[in-house]
Protein backbone atom coordinates (compact mmCIF):
# COMPACT_ATOMS: atom_id res chain seq x y z
CA UNK A 1 0.00 0.00 0.00
CA UNK A 2 1.45 3.44 -0.92
CA UNK A 3 1.44 6.43 1.46
CA UNK A 4 1.50 9.95 0.78
CA UNK A 5 4.72 11.38 2.02
CA UNK A 6 4.96 15.08 3.43
CA UNK A 7 7.05 17.17 5.52
CA UNK A 8 9.20 19.01 2.54
CA UNK A 9 6.52 21.29 1.41
CA UNK A 10 5.72 18.56 -1.66
CA UNK A 11 3.07 15.46 -1.36
CA UNK A 12 5.32 12.71 -2.43
CA UNK A 13 3.60 9.05 -2.53
CA UNK A 14 5.84 6.54 -1.13
CA UNK A 15 7.74 4.70 -4.30
CA UNK A 16 11.05 3.33 -5.13
CA UNK A 17 11.54 6.97 -7.65
CA UNK A 18 9.92 8.65 -4.56
CA UNK A 19 11.87 12.72 -4.53
CA UNK A 20 14.08 11.42 -7.28
CA UNK A 21 15.13 13.92 -10.57
CA UNK A 22 15.08 10.86 -12.92
CA UNK A 23 18.35 12.25 -14.27
CA UNK A 24 20.11 10.58 -11.94
CA UNK A 25 22.75 8.43 -13.29
CA UNK A 26 22.68 6.22 -10.60
CA UNK A 27 19.30 5.44 -10.24
CA UNK A 28 18.77 5.47 -14.31
CA UNK A 29 21.37 2.07 -13.57
CA UNK A 30 18.85 0.42 -10.99
CA UNK A 31 16.00 0.33 -13.37
CA UNK A 32 17.97 -1.41 -15.79
CA UNK A 33 16.74 -4.84 -17.32
CA UNK A 34 17.83 -6.45 -20.07
CA UNK A 35 14.39 -8.78 -20.00
CA UNK A 36 10.95 -6.76 -20.62
CA UNK A 37 7.49 -8.03 -21.02
CA UNK A 38 6.57 -8.33 -24.58
CA UNK A 39 2.60 -7.15 -25.60
CA UNK A 40 1.61 -9.41 -28.52
CA UNK A 41 4.92 -11.71 -29.36
CA UNK A 42 3.20 -14.11 -32.30
CA UNK A 43 3.25 -11.25 -34.66
CA UNK A 44 5.60 -10.18 -37.51
CA UNK A 45 6.17 -6.66 -38.39
CA UNK A 46 6.45 -5.84 -42.08
CA UNK A 47 7.67 -2.57 -43.73
CA UNK A 48 6.65 -2.17 -47.34
CA UNK A 49 9.41 0.49 -49.08
CA UNK A 50 7.22 3.70 -50.34
CA UNK A 51 9.89 4.11 -53.08
CA UNK A 52 10.96 0.72 -53.36
CA UNK A 53 7.44 -1.46 -53.25
CA UNK A 54 4.44 1.09 -53.46
CA UNK A 55 5.91 3.82 -56.04
CA UNK A 56 6.34 0.93 -58.82
CA UNK A 57 2.47 0.06 -59.26
CA UNK A 58 0.68 -2.72 -59.34
CA UNK A 59 4.25 -4.50 -60.86
CA UNK A 60 5.60 -4.14 -57.62
CA UNK A 61 2.74 -4.46 -55.30
CA UNK A 62 0.02 -6.97 -56.57
CA UNK A 63 2.68 -10.25 -56.15
CA UNK A 64 3.57 -8.68 -52.75
CA UNK A 65 0.06 -8.36 -51.68
CA UNK A 66 -0.81 -12.26 -53.14
CA UNK A 67 2.22 -13.40 -51.40
CA UNK A 68 1.01 -11.92 -47.69
CA UNK A 69 -2.51 -13.18 -48.31
CA UNK A 70 -0.80 -16.81 -48.93
CA UNK A 71 1.27 -16.02 -45.45
CA UNK A 72 -2.18 -15.64 -43.90
CA UNK A 73 -3.68 -18.47 -44.94
CA UNK A 74 -0.13 -20.25 -43.87
CA UNK A 75 -1.55 -18.68 -39.99
CA UNK A 76 1.08 -15.77 -39.87
CA UNK A 77 0.02 -12.89 -37.92
CA UNK A 78 1.24 -9.45 -39.75
CA UNK A 79 0.68 -5.87 -39.22
CA UNK A 80 1.93 -4.06 -42.32
CA UNK A 81 3.79 -0.60 -42.12
CA UNK A 82 4.58 1.40 -45.41
CA UNK A 83 6.56 4.35 -46.24
CA UNK A 84 5.77 7.91 -48.24
CA UNK A 85 8.10 7.18 -51.52
CA UNK A 86 8.40 9.64 -54.24
CA UNK A 87 5.49 12.14 -52.89
CA UNK A 88 7.71 11.87 -49.52
CA UNK A 89 10.76 13.24 -51.15
CA UNK A 90 9.07 15.77 -52.26
CA UNK A 91 7.28 17.09 -49.60
CA UNK A 92 10.44 17.53 -48.02
CA UNK A 93 11.95 19.25 -50.87
CA UNK A 94 9.04 21.93 -51.10
CA UNK A 95 8.98 21.68 -47.17
CA UNK A 96 12.82 22.36 -46.98
CA UNK A 97 12.59 24.93 -49.39
CA UNK A 98 9.92 26.91 -47.80
CA UNK A 99 12.18 26.98 -44.38
CA UNK A 100 10.19 24.59 -42.45
CA UNK A 101 11.78 23.61 -39.43
CA UNK A 102 12.17 19.84 -38.82
CA UNK A 103 9.13 19.54 -36.80
CA UNK A 104 6.94 20.93 -39.02
CA UNK A 105 8.61 18.72 -41.83
CA UNK A 106 7.89 15.37 -39.67
CA UNK A 107 4.25 16.75 -39.17
CA UNK A 108 3.72 17.17 -42.68
CA UNK A 109 4.95 13.77 -44.52
CA UNK A 110 3.10 11.05 -42.90
CA UNK A 111 0.33 12.66 -45.03
CA UNK A 112 1.25 11.13 -48.13
CA UNK A 113 1.91 7.58 -46.18
CA UNK A 114 -1.71 7.34 -45.43
CA UNK A 115 -2.17 7.41 -49.08
CA UNK A 116 -0.22 4.26 -49.58
CA UNK A 117 -1.66 2.74 -46.43
CA UNK A 118 -5.11 3.16 -47.80
CA UNK A 119 -4.44 1.70 -51.25
CA UNK A 120 -3.03 -1.24 -49.62
CA UNK A 121 -5.50 -1.44 -47.41
CA UNK A 122 -7.73 -1.45 -50.13
CA UNK A 123 -6.15 -4.02 -52.25
CA UNK A 124 -6.06 -6.14 -48.70
CA UNK A 125 -9.67 -5.47 -47.78
CA UNK A 126 -10.85 -8.55 -49.22
CA UNK A 127 -9.03 -10.75 -47.45
CA UNK A 128 -8.89 -8.56 -44.00
CA UNK A 129 -6.59 -5.38 -44.54
CA UNK A 130 -7.61 -2.70 -42.18
CA UNK A 131 -6.21 0.58 -41.31
CA UNK A 132 -4.24 0.77 -37.93
CA UNK A 133 -4.19 3.91 -36.25
CA UNK A 134 -2.38 5.39 -33.04
CA UNK A 135 -5.77 5.65 -31.01
CA UNK A 136 -6.31 2.06 -31.75
CA UNK A 137 -3.00 0.90 -30.95
CA UNK A 138 -4.22 -1.50 -28.09
CA UNK A 139 -6.95 -2.77 -30.21
CA UNK A 140 -3.95 -4.84 -31.45
CA UNK A 141 -5.41 -8.16 -30.14
CA UNK A 142 -8.66 -7.32 -31.55
CA UNK A 143 -8.09 -6.86 -34.85
CA UNK A 144 -5.44 -9.89 -34.88
CA UNK A 145 -8.09 -12.48 -33.11
CA UNK A 146 -10.61 -11.29 -35.65
CA UNK A 147 -8.38 -12.78 -38.69
CA UNK A 148 -7.21 -8.94 -39.57
CA UNK A 149 -4.03 -7.17 -41.19
CA UNK A 150 -3.54 -4.21 -39.87
CA UNK A 151 -2.06 -1.53 -41.91
CA UNK A 152 -0.47 1.49 -40.62
CA UNK A 153 1.96 4.68 -41.83
CA UNK A 154 5.51 4.32 -40.88
CA UNK A 155 6.55 7.86 -39.27
CA UNK A 156 6.27 7.76 -35.59
CA UNK A 157 4.10 10.54 -34.08
CA UNK A 158 6.75 12.78 -32.99
CA UNK A 159 5.29 15.27 -35.13
CA UNK A 160 6.47 19.08 -33.96
CA UNK A 161 8.28 17.08 -31.19
CA UNK A 162 10.62 15.72 -34.07
CA UNK A 163 14.17 16.15 -32.75
CA UNK A 164 16.41 18.30 -34.38
CA UNK A 165 18.36 15.60 -36.47
CA UNK A 166 22.16 14.68 -35.85
CA UNK A 167 23.26 16.66 -39.10
CA UNK A 168 21.15 17.40 -41.79
CA UNK A 169 17.63 19.12 -42.92
CA UNK A 170 15.56 15.93 -42.56
CA UNK A 171 13.85 14.18 -39.19
CA UNK A 172 15.80 11.43 -37.96
CA UNK A 173 13.11 9.54 -37.58
CA UNK A 174 11.05 7.67 -40.37
CA UNK A 175 9.16 5.40 -40.97
CA UNK A 176 11.94 2.51 -40.70
CA UNK A 177 12.09 4.03 -37.01
CA UNK A 178 8.44 4.47 -36.05
CA UNK A 179 7.82 0.66 -37.50
CA UNK A 180 10.61 -0.63 -35.57
CA UNK A 181 9.58 1.46 -32.45
CA UNK A 182 5.87 -0.43 -32.82
CA UNK A 183 7.83 -3.83 -33.40
CA UNK A 184 9.20 -3.43 -30.16
CA UNK A 185 6.62 -2.57 -27.97
CA UNK A 186 4.70 -5.34 -29.15
CA UNK A 187 7.72 -7.66 -29.10
CA UNK A 188 6.80 -8.47 -32.89
CA UNK A 189 8.48 -12.38 -33.41
CA UNK A 190 10.03 -10.52 -36.82
CA UNK A 191 10.99 -7.13 -38.03
CA UNK A 192 10.98 -7.63 -41.88
CA UNK A 193 12.11 -4.73 -44.29
CA UNK A 194 10.89 -5.20 -47.91
CA UNK A 195 12.60 -3.19 -50.15
CA UNK A 196 14.01 -3.28 -54.43
CA UNK A 197 16.91 -4.31 -52.99
CA UNK A 198 18.49 -7.92 -51.74
CA UNK A 199 19.91 -6.21 -48.80
CA UNK A 200 22.55 -4.03 -47.28
CA UNK A 201 25.40 -3.36 -49.34
CA UNK A 202 28.52 -1.13 -49.17
CA UNK A 203 26.94 1.63 -50.87
CA UNK A 204 23.68 1.81 -53.57
CA UNK A 205 23.58 -0.93 -55.93
CA UNK A 206 21.48 0.88 -58.27
CA UNK A 207 23.99 3.77 -58.58
CA UNK A 208 27.67 2.32 -58.03
CA UNK A 209 27.59 -1.53 -59.76
CA UNK A 210 30.71 -1.80 -57.59
CA UNK A 211 28.75 -1.88 -54.43
CA UNK A 212 28.87 -5.26 -52.48
CA UNK A 213 26.33 -7.27 -50.41
CA UNK A 214 26.68 -7.69 -46.66
CA UNK A 215 24.73 -10.84 -45.46
CA UNK A 216 24.74 -10.49 -41.53
CA UNK A 217 26.32 -7.58 -39.38
CA UNK A 218 26.12 -5.55 -36.33
CA UNK A 219 23.66 -2.48 -36.03
CA UNK A 220 26.74 -0.80 -34.60
CA UNK A 221 29.29 -2.04 -37.07
CA UNK A 222 26.94 -0.84 -39.71
CA UNK A 223 26.80 2.42 -38.37
CA UNK A 224 30.66 2.88 -37.70
CA UNK A 225 31.36 2.19 -41.55
CA UNK A 226 29.37 5.02 -42.62
CA UNK A 227 28.40 4.16 -46.16
CA UNK A 228 27.35 6.29 -48.18
CA UNK A 229 24.36 4.92 -48.92
CA UNK A 230 21.64 2.56 -46.56
CA UNK A 231 18.51 1.14 -47.81
CA UNK A 232 17.28 1.28 -44.30
CA UNK A 233 17.31 4.85 -42.12
CA UNK A 234 20.61 5.53 -39.81
CA UNK A 235 18.55 6.30 -37.35
CA UNK A 236 17.14 2.68 -37.13
CA UNK A 237 20.42 1.50 -36.46
CA UNK A 238 20.64 3.77 -33.01
CA UNK A 239 17.49 2.65 -31.85
CA UNK A 240 17.90 -1.48 -32.97
CA UNK A 241 21.27 -0.86 -30.79
CA UNK A 242 19.80 -0.07 -27.44
CA UNK A 243 16.26 -2.14 -28.45
CA UNK A 244 14.99 -5.33 -25.72
CA UNK A 245 12.73 -7.22 -27.50
CA UNK A 246 13.62 -7.11 -31.12
CA UNK A 247 16.93 -7.82 -31.38
CA UNK A 248 17.56 -8.34 -34.70
CA UNK A 249 16.21 -7.00 -38.28
CA UNK A 250 16.06 -8.29 -41.65
CA UNK A 251 16.54 -6.04 -45.16
CA UNK A 252 14.86 -8.89 -47.82
CA UNK A 253 14.17 -7.69 -51.70
CA UNK A 254 10.43 -7.94 -52.27
CA UNK A 255 10.73 -7.53 -56.11
CA UNK A 256 11.03 -11.24 -55.07
CA UNK A 257 7.60 -12.15 -53.01
CA UNK A 258 8.59 -15.29 -51.56
CA UNK A 259 11.38 -13.96 -49.71
CA UNK A 260 8.67 -12.43 -47.26
CA UNK A 261 7.24 -16.13 -46.41
CA UNK A 262 10.87 -17.32 -45.76
CA UNK A 263 11.99 -14.67 -43.55
CA UNK A 264 8.83 -15.22 -41.42
CA UNK A 265 10.10 -18.44 -40.96
CA UNK A 266 13.14 -17.37 -39.53
CA UNK A 267 15.41 -18.66 -42.82
CA UNK A 268 18.03 -16.62 -43.64
CA UNK A 269 17.15 -14.26 -46.26
CA UNK A 270 18.65 -10.54 -47.02
CA UNK A 271 20.71 -9.27 -44.71
CA UNK A 272 20.46 -9.69 -41.20
CA UNK A 273 21.41 -6.77 -38.55
CA UNK A 274 21.23 -7.24 -34.81
CA UNK A 275 22.04 -5.41 -31.35
CA UNK A 276 25.52 -5.62 -30.65
CA UNK A 277 24.51 -4.76 -27.10
CA UNK A 278 21.99 -7.06 -26.89
CA UNK A 279 24.14 -9.78 -27.83
CA UNK A 280 27.04 -8.49 -25.61
CA UNK A 281 24.34 -8.73 -23.03
CA UNK A 282 22.98 -12.29 -23.90
CA UNK A 283 26.69 -13.74 -23.95
CA UNK A 284 27.73 -12.16 -20.71
CA UNK A 285 24.27 -13.60 -19.08
CA UNK A 286 23.01 -10.44 -18.11
CA UNK A 287 19.31 -11.33 -18.09
CA UNK A 288 18.77 -8.67 -15.11
CA UNK B 1 -1.85 3.44 -68.26
CA UNK B 2 1.36 5.22 -65.36
CA UNK B 3 4.25 6.95 -66.77
CA UNK B 4 7.14 5.11 -65.26
CA UNK B 5 11.05 6.24 -64.16
CA UNK B 6 13.51 3.30 -63.12
CA UNK B 7 10.36 1.39 -63.22
CA UNK B 8 8.16 3.49 -60.06
CA UNK B 9 5.36 5.91 -61.41
CA UNK B 10 5.92 9.27 -62.60
CA UNK B 11 4.48 12.60 -62.95
CA UNK B 12 6.03 15.53 -64.51
CA UNK B 13 6.20 18.01 -62.29
CA UNK B 14 7.93 15.46 -59.72
CA UNK B 15 11.58 15.61 -60.23
CA UNK B 16 13.34 17.49 -57.09
CA UNK B 17 16.74 17.21 -55.66
CA UNK B 18 15.66 14.47 -53.31
CA UNK B 19 14.09 12.02 -55.75
CA UNK B 20 15.14 8.56 -56.37
CA UNK B 21 17.69 9.10 -53.28
CA UNK B 22 17.10 6.93 -50.13
CA UNK B 23 17.36 9.58 -47.37
CA UNK B 24 19.93 8.78 -45.89
CA UNK B 25 22.69 9.30 -48.60
CA UNK B 26 25.46 10.52 -46.72
CA UNK B 27 25.76 13.37 -49.53
CA UNK B 28 22.17 14.76 -49.19
CA UNK B 29 22.30 15.01 -45.82
CA UNK B 30 25.48 17.10 -45.99
CA UNK B 31 23.24 19.23 -48.71
CA UNK B 32 20.41 19.92 -46.18
CA UNK B 33 22.60 20.80 -43.39
CA UNK B 34 23.45 24.26 -43.48
CA UNK B 35 19.57 25.24 -45.09
CA UNK B 36 18.14 27.67 -42.52
CA UNK B 37 14.76 27.39 -41.09
CA UNK B 38 11.70 29.94 -40.55
CA UNK B 39 10.71 30.45 -36.82
CA UNK B 40 6.95 30.00 -36.22
CA UNK B 41 5.94 31.91 -33.43
CA UNK B 42 8.97 33.81 -32.62
CA UNK B 43 7.71 36.16 -30.28
CA UNK B 44 6.28 33.20 -27.87
CA UNK B 45 7.93 31.99 -24.77
CA UNK B 46 7.62 28.52 -23.31
CA UNK B 47 7.95 27.91 -19.94
CA UNK B 48 7.39 25.20 -18.09
CA UNK B 49 5.63 24.50 -14.62
CA UNK B 50 7.89 21.80 -12.99
CA UNK B 51 5.91 18.89 -12.01
CA UNK B 52 7.35 17.34 -8.60
CA UNK B 53 9.08 20.89 -7.95
CA UNK B 54 5.76 23.01 -8.68
CA UNK B 55 2.89 21.25 -8.93
CA UNK B 56 2.97 19.03 -5.95
CA UNK B 57 3.99 21.77 -3.47
CA UNK B 58 -0.18 22.51 -4.63
CA UNK B 59 -1.45 25.95 -3.64
CA UNK B 60 1.47 27.53 -1.96
CA UNK B 61 3.61 27.25 -4.33
CA UNK B 62 1.07 27.24 -7.51
CA UNK B 63 -0.88 30.23 -6.51
CA UNK B 64 1.59 32.51 -6.54
CA UNK B 65 3.18 31.69 -9.76
CA UNK B 66 -0.61 31.75 -11.54
CA UNK B 67 -0.94 35.38 -10.22
CA UNK B 68 2.58 36.47 -11.69
CA UNK B 69 2.14 34.39 -14.90
CA UNK B 70 -1.09 36.25 -15.21
CA UNK B 71 0.13 39.51 -14.30
CA UNK B 72 2.83 39.26 -17.32
CA UNK B 73 -0.34 38.00 -19.71
CA UNK B 74 -1.84 41.22 -18.82
CA UNK B 75 0.95 43.08 -19.83
CA UNK B 76 1.27 42.17 -23.53
CA UNK B 77 3.88 39.10 -22.70
CA UNK B 78 2.99 35.87 -24.56
CA UNK B 79 3.33 32.41 -23.46
CA UNK B 80 2.48 29.11 -23.14
CA UNK B 81 2.51 26.76 -20.40
CA UNK B 82 3.85 22.87 -20.54
CA UNK B 83 3.02 20.72 -17.02
CA UNK B 84 5.36 18.27 -15.48
CA UNK B 85 4.62 15.21 -14.23
CA UNK B 86 5.80 15.04 -10.73
CA UNK B 87 4.79 12.34 -8.03
CA UNK B 88 2.65 10.35 -9.18
CA UNK B 89 4.38 9.74 -12.93
CA UNK B 90 7.15 8.74 -10.69
CA UNK B 91 4.64 6.34 -8.77
CA UNK B 92 3.84 5.05 -12.14
CA UNK B 93 6.93 4.41 -13.46
CA UNK B 94 7.80 2.15 -10.09
CA UNK B 95 4.87 0.28 -10.72
CA UNK B 96 5.37 -0.52 -14.53
CA UNK B 97 9.33 -0.93 -13.66
CA UNK B 98 8.30 -3.73 -10.93
CA UNK B 99 6.02 -5.23 -13.76
CA UNK B 100 9.43 -5.71 -16.21
CA UNK B 101 7.64 -3.28 -18.52
CA UNK B 102 9.58 -1.53 -21.63
CA UNK B 103 10.26 1.92 -21.90
CA UNK B 104 7.47 3.02 -24.51
CA UNK B 105 4.86 1.44 -21.84
CA UNK B 106 6.46 3.50 -18.88
CA UNK B 107 6.22 7.00 -21.93
CA UNK B 108 2.74 5.53 -22.54
CA UNK B 109 1.60 5.77 -18.47
CA UNK B 110 4.01 8.85 -17.99
CA UNK B 111 1.60 11.01 -20.22
CA UNK B 112 -1.54 10.75 -18.54
CA UNK B 113 -0.26 12.91 -15.36
CA UNK B 114 0.69 15.94 -16.71
CA UNK B 115 -2.26 15.99 -18.37
CA UNK B 116 -4.14 15.99 -15.24
CA UNK B 117 -1.33 18.94 -13.63
CA UNK B 118 -2.35 21.37 -16.94
CA UNK B 119 -5.98 20.52 -16.48
CA UNK B 120 -5.68 21.89 -13.01
CA UNK B 121 -3.83 25.01 -13.90
CA UNK B 122 -6.54 25.23 -16.62
CA UNK B 123 -9.18 25.51 -14.04
CA UNK B 124 -7.85 27.66 -12.19
CA UNK B 125 -6.65 30.10 -14.87
CA UNK B 126 -9.72 29.42 -16.98
CA UNK B 127 -11.44 33.26 -15.78
CA UNK B 128 -7.93 34.80 -16.72
CA UNK B 129 -7.93 32.93 -20.18
CA UNK B 130 -6.38 30.02 -19.46
CA UNK B 131 -7.35 27.27 -22.02
CA UNK B 132 -6.24 23.71 -22.69
CA UNK B 133 -4.50 23.28 -25.61
CA UNK B 134 -4.08 19.35 -26.74
CA UNK B 135 -1.45 17.89 -29.23
CA UNK B 136 -4.20 18.06 -32.32
CA UNK B 137 -4.68 21.87 -31.01
CA UNK B 138 -1.32 22.90 -31.52
CA UNK B 139 -1.64 24.46 -34.81
CA UNK B 140 -4.64 26.86 -33.53
CA UNK B 141 -1.98 28.53 -30.94
CA UNK B 142 -2.23 31.87 -32.75
CA UNK B 143 -5.56 32.34 -31.92
CA UNK B 144 -5.41 30.92 -28.66
CA UNK B 145 -2.70 33.86 -28.09
CA UNK B 146 -4.14 36.55 -30.23
CA UNK B 147 -7.63 36.29 -28.34
CA UNK B 148 -5.54 37.06 -25.39
CA UNK B 149 -6.04 33.44 -23.78
CA UNK B 150 -3.08 31.27 -21.96
CA UNK B 151 -2.64 28.12 -23.85
CA UNK B 152 -1.47 25.26 -21.47
CA UNK B 153 -0.60 22.24 -22.46
CA UNK B 154 1.22 18.90 -21.21
CA UNK B 155 4.86 19.18 -21.59
CA UNK B 156 4.72 15.25 -22.33
CA UNK B 157 6.08 15.10 -26.22
CA UNK B 158 3.44 13.11 -27.89
CA UNK B 159 5.90 10.13 -28.14
CA UNK B 160 4.42 7.39 -25.91
CA UNK B 161 4.59 4.04 -27.30
CA UNK B 162 7.02 5.06 -29.99
CA UNK B 163 9.60 6.32 -27.14
CA UNK B 164 12.62 4.46 -27.47
CA UNK B 165 15.01 2.64 -25.17
CA UNK B 166 17.63 4.56 -23.80
CA UNK B 167 20.90 2.27 -23.36
CA UNK B 168 21.23 2.18 -19.84
CA UNK B 169 17.93 1.98 -17.97
CA UNK B 170 14.40 1.97 -18.71
CA UNK B 171 12.52 5.61 -17.97
CA UNK B 172 11.84 7.37 -21.35
CA UNK B 173 14.65 9.77 -22.24
CA UNK B 174 12.07 12.24 -23.43
CA UNK B 175 9.67 13.46 -20.98
CA UNK B 176 8.38 16.65 -20.01
CA UNK B 177 11.62 18.70 -20.22
CA UNK B 178 12.01 17.21 -23.14
CA UNK B 179 8.63 17.78 -24.74
CA UNK B 180 8.50 21.51 -23.51
CA UNK B 181 11.82 21.98 -25.18
CA UNK B 182 11.36 20.69 -28.56
CA UNK B 183 8.10 23.14 -28.72
CA UNK B 184 10.48 25.83 -28.22
CA UNK B 185 12.71 24.62 -30.95
CA UNK B 186 9.76 23.89 -33.31
CA UNK B 187 8.21 27.11 -32.92
CA UNK B 188 11.48 29.09 -32.97
CA UNK B 189 10.32 30.70 -29.48
CA UNK B 190 11.61 33.44 -27.38
CA UNK B 191 12.85 31.49 -24.91
CA UNK B 192 12.63 28.63 -23.08
CA UNK B 193 12.48 28.58 -18.90
CA UNK B 194 11.87 25.90 -16.79
CA UNK B 195 9.90 26.73 -13.51
CA UNK B 196 11.28 24.99 -10.25
CA UNK B 197 11.84 25.30 -6.54
CA UNK B 198 15.21 25.72 -7.07
CA UNK B 199 17.40 28.49 -8.23
CA UNK B 200 19.02 26.86 -10.78
CA UNK B 201 21.66 23.96 -11.58
CA UNK B 202 24.23 22.97 -8.75
CA UNK B 203 26.89 20.35 -9.00
CA UNK B 204 24.28 18.45 -6.96
CA UNK B 205 20.53 17.93 -6.33
CA UNK B 206 20.66 20.40 -3.69
CA UNK B 207 17.90 18.43 -1.67
CA UNK B 208 20.65 15.83 -1.01
CA UNK B 209 23.91 17.47 -0.38
CA UNK B 210 23.84 20.24 1.08
CA UNK B 211 27.36 21.14 -0.57
CA UNK B 212 25.88 21.83 -4.08
CA UNK B 213 27.29 24.41 -5.76
CA UNK B 214 25.23 26.92 -7.78
CA UNK B 215 25.79 27.36 -11.49
CA UNK B 216 24.51 30.67 -12.84
CA UNK B 217 25.53 29.82 -16.28
CA UNK B 218 27.30 27.05 -18.53
CA UNK B 219 27.58 25.55 -21.91
CA UNK B 220 25.39 22.06 -22.53
CA UNK B 221 29.30 20.51 -23.59
CA UNK B 222 30.51 21.35 -20.74
CA UNK B 223 27.41 20.01 -18.30
CA UNK B 224 27.50 16.67 -20.54
CA UNK B 225 31.71 16.92 -20.17
CA UNK B 226 31.17 17.19 -15.95
CA UNK B 227 29.10 14.01 -15.69
CA UNK B 228 27.64 14.98 -12.83
CA UNK B 229 25.28 12.40 -11.51
CA UNK B 230 22.54 13.77 -11.14
CA UNK B 231 21.02 17.29 -13.17
CA UNK B 232 17.93 20.12 -13.05
CA UNK B 233 17.08 19.04 -16.83
CA UNK B 234 16.73 15.88 -18.71
CA UNK B 235 19.73 14.92 -20.51
CA UNK B 236 18.55 15.19 -23.53
CA UNK B 237 17.57 18.36 -23.64
CA UNK B 238 21.48 19.01 -23.54
CA UNK B 239 21.68 16.58 -26.32
CA UNK B 240 19.34 18.48 -28.59
CA UNK B 241 20.49 22.38 -27.96
CA UNK B 242 24.07 21.51 -29.64
CA UNK B 243 22.06 20.56 -32.85
CA UNK B 244 19.16 22.93 -32.18
CA UNK B 245 18.82 25.27 -35.31
CA UNK B 246 16.57 28.01 -33.51
CA UNK B 247 16.67 27.44 -29.16
CA UNK B 248 20.32 27.41 -28.47
CA UNK B 249 20.04 28.42 -24.56
CA UNK B 250 17.26 27.68 -21.98
CA UNK B 251 16.81 29.23 -18.47
CA UNK B 252 16.39 27.24 -15.26
CA UNK B 253 14.33 29.82 -12.61
CA UNK B 254 13.07 29.45 -9.15
CA UNK B 255 9.25 30.22 -8.95
CA UNK B 256 8.92 29.63 -5.53
CA UNK B 257 10.30 33.43 -5.14
CA UNK B 258 8.26 36.14 -6.37
CA UNK B 259 9.23 38.14 -8.72
CA UNK B 260 11.59 35.68 -10.57
CA UNK B 261 9.06 34.76 -13.94
CA UNK B 262 8.43 38.63 -14.00
CA UNK B 263 12.19 39.37 -14.33
CA UNK B 264 12.95 36.48 -16.60
CA UNK B 265 9.74 37.46 -18.70
CA UNK B 266 11.52 41.09 -19.15
CA UNK B 267 14.89 39.43 -20.33
CA UNK B 268 16.58 39.81 -16.84
CA UNK B 269 19.67 37.38 -16.27
CA UNK B 270 18.64 35.12 -13.14
CA UNK B 271 18.46 31.57 -12.44
CA UNK B 272 21.05 29.04 -14.57
CA UNK B 273 21.19 30.01 -18.04
CA UNK B 274 22.60 26.68 -19.98
CA UNK B 275 23.39 27.68 -23.81
CA UNK B 276 25.49 25.58 -26.68
CA UNK B 277 27.46 27.07 -29.39
CA UNK B 278 27.72 23.95 -31.36
CA UNK B 279 26.43 24.77 -34.85
CA UNK B 280 25.66 21.99 -37.29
Amino acid sequence: MAELVQGDGRTHISSGLMRESLVSTKLLADTHHEKVIPMVPDVNMITIGGQSIMDRGAEGVLPLVDTIIKAKELGHKMVLGVGGGTRARHTYSIGVDLGLPVGGLARIVGGVEEQNRNMLQFLLAPHGGITFVKDHFQDLQLFLSGGMIPICIGQPPYHFWEPPPLKGGFPDNGPDVGLFLMAEIIGAKTMIYVKDVDGVYTDNPNKNPDAEFIKEISALDLLDRNYPDLPIERELLRTLENARLVTSVRVINGLNPENLIKAMNGEDVGTHIYSQRALDAKNSGDNT
Amino acid sequence: MATKKDGKIWTAGMDNAFTGQTLTSLELINETSNNTTLPVLPEVWVLKIGGQSIMDRGRAAVFPILEELIAAKDTGIQFILGTGGGTRARHVYAQALDLNMPTGMLAKLGAGIPVQNARMLQMLTAKHGGIMCYDDDFEKLPLYLRTGCMPIMSGMPPNEFWEKSARIGRIPPNRTDAGVYLMGEFLGAKGVIYIKDEDGLYTDDPKKDPNAKFIPEISAEQLIANQQDDLVVERVVLEYMQRARHMKEIRIINGTKKGNITAALSGENIGTRIYSETNQ
